[in-house]
């Protein structure tokens, strides 16, 4: 018998023959029903929002300083290049970023961008997909104008939400999970590690700035 | 209202260790209005055995117990640890009749400081004592009968005595049995960090709800010289606590 | 009795000053902010049962999960692979590597592959392998094993960590504080992320209805190691099953308040399948090697439970034996409570049966553990098997069988009470024992309180409840 076959007989014997009694074999619709209702009155098993408004509560948690993140509210598309080059100048680098190829950043005007991100580039921006209310994160699906390296290599990582794309809790990701892409991210504040004797230290492999370019129109 | 009648189950340790805390205990049960006995065919719960994995060996000595506690409205006893042994009577037995009989009793059976507290309602009067003490949580009190707040709720109530908090309270001593003869050296390692934590509080006193977790920081208080002085909590509330600490010469 | 190879370890742990000071740092400040995180969350408890009761519905159809994981998983692109035990996992992650002609490996952390031996069947392979996790750097240039399932490089203080990064980076660090440290290895790492042919991941979560994988991590290196290669292998236990995204989420919750106090980790990753026509980034291949390793055995016996457990590491952070010993000490891949259970499945009992020993039975693990997995009933129902097969020998058993037979005779356990006590008070000294025969494990570090002359039984029969004047 194949590996799989002898694993899967040993399970079907464990559960039908073991020690605490045989476990009651379902069929899949009975699984899937069983399965949905251990998802039943969420609000029991989840934290409120920071905030009633997702956004509001997605603000809120960016201002968190162990996520390490910074947030700049800009009012529409058209205010981003002035908002990307305020951070630059403030961090006193280059107006010079590596772009994901999403075409809402063809507009960046004042940026000289390029593609792909260098192992060793100082800054990179991205748009993401979605925000997430309860834990401040940001999803990014990986995609031909998405590079996941994007997000990751750099020092810093500049990510526009648009604020119509922030969900209130994880649990409302996850239906957008279906879609099924390459790779889909949470990203929750900058890359760190306690990895020595539990000092937090930023920017372990990941970006150590991560600054959230929340967009309202 | 009729008086509740209680088995007094004194437990091994108190029998031959320090047979105050039985005493303590029988008063407290008898200020809280119980009526108590103390049946001759005990002597202990089976938690050695249990605890060592001789399962038919701790189920043995548990029919015992049943046996000799069953009669009564509650079994009572100076140990959380005893009585978690006694509640997880049930578990120990495949046959259905026995399984019943050990869930009976599993019911009824307390730990003395969660009794007086819970079911009797009983509050200390005019029990004095000027000192300042600390309290340790043993664990199978804490986290297998939830005797948390009672204590402390008692202990209010005794005038003079002051508490301090303990750091880490709620972290095992190291006795566990037969572990601290069994593992001598991390039993030592994990006795002295809490010995270190009892003297930082400074108090003339440390209580506890369980004689060996008792035994086992005393024990190592008094090898490193330290002046705390160690009283099961029942000593106190029974206003015992006016003689000699554990291990001091009567 | 000669010491066992547990007690020795634990001897030599113990002697450690430097291990203490470096277990005492993270766990103690892995414990506050856990206690944070779960004081801000009044949910915790209805999301635990909650947890239980998912992993509970997933290992009662397992078989059901596996097979509709499979068909998702090679719907998306990935090859799925069998493995029955360790060396079968290890002989297919290294035929893969061997296929791609892979000269040089990435490995995210994944006690998993720990488990199945990994690291020692690439070298062996002849496959350089680079840990990317900063822990799992730090244990490689150490030559060690892990000692943590959250931070596997618990036992090494700072000074350690700048020994070996100062001897091993070229350039050296730029200091010895931390950060310069961590900058260091992303510096060195950064360029084995972006060379390698083929990149390792454990799993956190298999999502049966998306076939995905999930990987939580703070520093981003699961991402950086599965994103450049050209192959992404994910080897994970059979047991990581969960049917659908929405309940990891759930379980996600549970798992970073626990491990590190967190809410989220700073990366929560999805890889389903190789990189997409178009994709800008991303794998040529992926495979996923499903282990077993005792897994489907725990499905039947007294173990099941254990199968919930999602490898946070809470049990250990609260162990009051961990914390004194730190995980070397136990002997196997997993230390700690949870580790104390896993062991004697995975190595033998025979080989780690003080593991369930060597333990006070204080419950504080189960109280923190977020699926409610009883570890002191398995630890016991290790106990009870070790005494069944006759693994109890020497005093103890005698002793335990003297005293039950006593024990089961009243009047003539109290009549031995009687004469012995006596017998005991001969070696007091004022109130307290200093030295007494057989009684060495109590007496060398503590001193015994000298018992009753008379037992509260001998008193009570002579004076009745009016007790003794």
């Amino acid at each position: 018998m194949s590996a799989r076959d002898d694993i899967l007989a040993a399970v079907q014997k464990g559960l039908t023959q073991g020690q605490g009694g045989a476990v009651q074999r379902r069929n899949p619709d009975a699984i899937r029903a069983e399965a949905a209702q251990l998802l039943a009155n969420l609000d029991e098993i989840r934290p409120d929002l920071a905030a009633g408004d997702p956004v509001d509560a997605f603000v809120a948690k960016c201002a968190n300083p162990a996520l390490g993140v910074t947030l700049d509210r800009v009012a529409n598309w058209q205010a981003l290049p002035r908002a990307v080059i305020a951070y630059l100048d403030q961090h006193d680098l280059p107006h010079r970023l590596s772009v994901s190829g999403d075409p809402r950043l063809d507009a960046l005007t004042g940026i000289e961008a390029h593609q792909p991100c260098a192992p060793d580039e100082a800054a990179a921006i991205s748009v993401a997909d979605w925000g997430v209310a309860e834990t401040g994160s940001v999803v990014i699906h990986s995609a031909p104008d998405q590079p996941i390296l994007n997000a990751m290599l750099p020092r810093h990582w500049l990510v526009v939400v648009e604020e119509k794309k922030i969900l209130p809790f994880l649990d409302d990701y996850a239906t957008y999970a279906a879609s099924r892409p390459r790779n889909a991210v949470l990203i929750t504040g900058s890359s760190g590690t306690t990895d020595i004797e539990g000092f937090f230290v930023r920017g372990a492999h990941g970006p150590g700035f991560v600054h959230v370019l929340l967009v309202a129109g | 209202m009729t008086k509740p009648r209680v088995g007094l189950f004194v437990t091994c340790l108190v029998d031959a260790m320090r047979p105050q805390i039985g005493w303590a205990t029988l008063r407290l049960l008898e200020r809280a209005g119980c009526n108590v006995e103390v049946p001759r065919a005990q002597t202990c719960c089976g938690q050695p055995a249990g605890n060592s994995g001789d399962k038919r060996g701790a189920e043995k000595l548990a029919r015992q117990v049943i046996e000799a506690f069953e009669g009564y409205d509650y079994l009572v006893g100076p140990s959380g640890s005893c009585v978690g042994q006694i509640r997880s009577y049930p578990t120990l037995f495949s046959d259905q009749g026995w399984r019943s009989r050990a869930e009976g009793l599993s019911r009824k059976s307390f730990e003395i400081l969660g009794f007086l507290n819970d079911v009797m309602g009983w509050k200390p009067e005019g029990v004095r004592l000027d000192a300042t003490a600390t309290y340790h949580d043993s664990c199978s009190g804490l986290r297998e009968l939830g005797v948390q707040e009672q204590p402390r709720a008692l202990l209010e109530g005794v005038e003079g005595l002051q508490m301090r908090p303990l750091d880490g309270a709620n972290v095992c001593c190291g006795f566990g049995g037969t572990f601290c003869v069994k593992y001598p050296e991390i039993s030592t390692a994990i006795v002295s960090e809490k010995a270190a934590n009892i003297v930082d509080t400074g108090a003339d006193l440390l209580l506890a709800g369980d004689l060996g977790c008792l035994m086992n920081m005393a024990g190592r208080l008094h090898r490193e010289g330290a002046a705390t002085r160690c009283f099961h909590t029942a000593e106190v509330l029974a206003g015992m606590a006016d003689g000699p600490a554990i291990g001091e010469e009567g | 009795m000669g010491a066992s190879a547990f007690t020795q370890r634990a001897h030599d742990a113990l002697a450690d000053p430097n291990l203490k000071t470096a277990i005492d740092r993270t766990t103690g400040t892995a414990e506050t902010k856990r206690a944070a995180a779960v004081g801000a969350f009044p949910e915790f408890q209805a999301a635990r049962a909650r947890g239980a009761a998912i992993k509970d519905h997933v290992i009662a159809n397992l078989d059901h999960y596996l097979v509709e994981f499979e068909r998702n998983a090679q719907a998306a692109g990935a090859h799925v692979h069998w493995a029955r035990d360790k060396a079968e996992a290890a002989e297919i992650v290294t035929r893969i590597c061997k296929d791609a002609d892979a000269k040089l490996v990435t490995r995210a952390k994944s006690m998993l592959g720990e488990e199945i031996g990994l690291p020692h069947a690439l070298d062996d392979a002849g496959i350089e392998r680079v840990e990317t996790d900063l822990a799992e750097h730090i244990i490689q240039l150490a030559h060690e094993r892990p000692s943590h399932i959250i931070w596997p490089a618990m036992h090494r203080t700072r000074e350690d960590v700048a020994t070996l990064f100062f001897k091993d980076h070229h350039p050296p660090p730029d200091a010895d504080d931390p950060a310069s440290m961590v900058a260091s290895a992303r510096r060195i790492l950064r360029e084995k992320f972006m060379s390698a042919d083929v990149g390792i991941s454990g799993a956190n979560f298999l999502i049966a209805d998306t076939g995905a994988t999930c990987t939580v991590t703070n520093e981003g290196n699961a991402e950086l190691s599965t994103t450049p290669p050209r192959v992404h292998i994910v080897t994970a236990g059979i047991e990581k099953l969960v049917p659908s995204t929405d309940h990891a989420m759930a379980l996600l919750r549970l798992l970073v308040r626990s491990a590190t106090g967190g809410e989220v980790t700073q990366y929560t990753t999805f890889h389903s399948g190789p990189k997409r026509p178009g994709d800008a980034d991303g794998p040529e291949e992926m495979h996923i090697v499903l282990v077993d390793n005792g897994r489907s055995r725990m499905v039947g016996d007294e173990f099941r439970q254990m199968l919930r457990c999602i490898r946070c590491g809470a049990c250990m952070n609260h162990c009051v034996v961990y914390r004194q010993i730190g995980g070397h000490a136990y002997g196997g891949t997993y230390p700690g409570p949870m580790g104390a259970v896993l062991t004697p499945v995975l190595d033998g009992l025979a080989q780690s049966r003080d593991l369930p020993h060597a333990c006070t039975m204080n419950g504080r693990c189960e109280e923190v553990c977020p699926v409610q997995i009883p570890l002191k009933t398995l630890l016991k129902a290790w106990r009870v098997r070790s005494w069944d097969s006759q693994q109890e020998v020497g005093p103890l058993r005698m002793g335990l069988g003297l005293w039950g037979f006593a024990a089961r005779r009243p009047r003539l356990y109290h009549f031995g009470t009687r004469l012995a006590l006596p017998v005991m008070r001969l070696f007091g000294k004022g109130g307290w024992i200093r030295r007494m025969p057989f009684a060495g494990g109590w007496t060398d570090t503590r001193d015994l309180p000298k018992p009753a002359a008379r037992s509260f039984m001998s008193q009570h029969a002579n004076h009745g409840n009016e007790g003794p004047k």
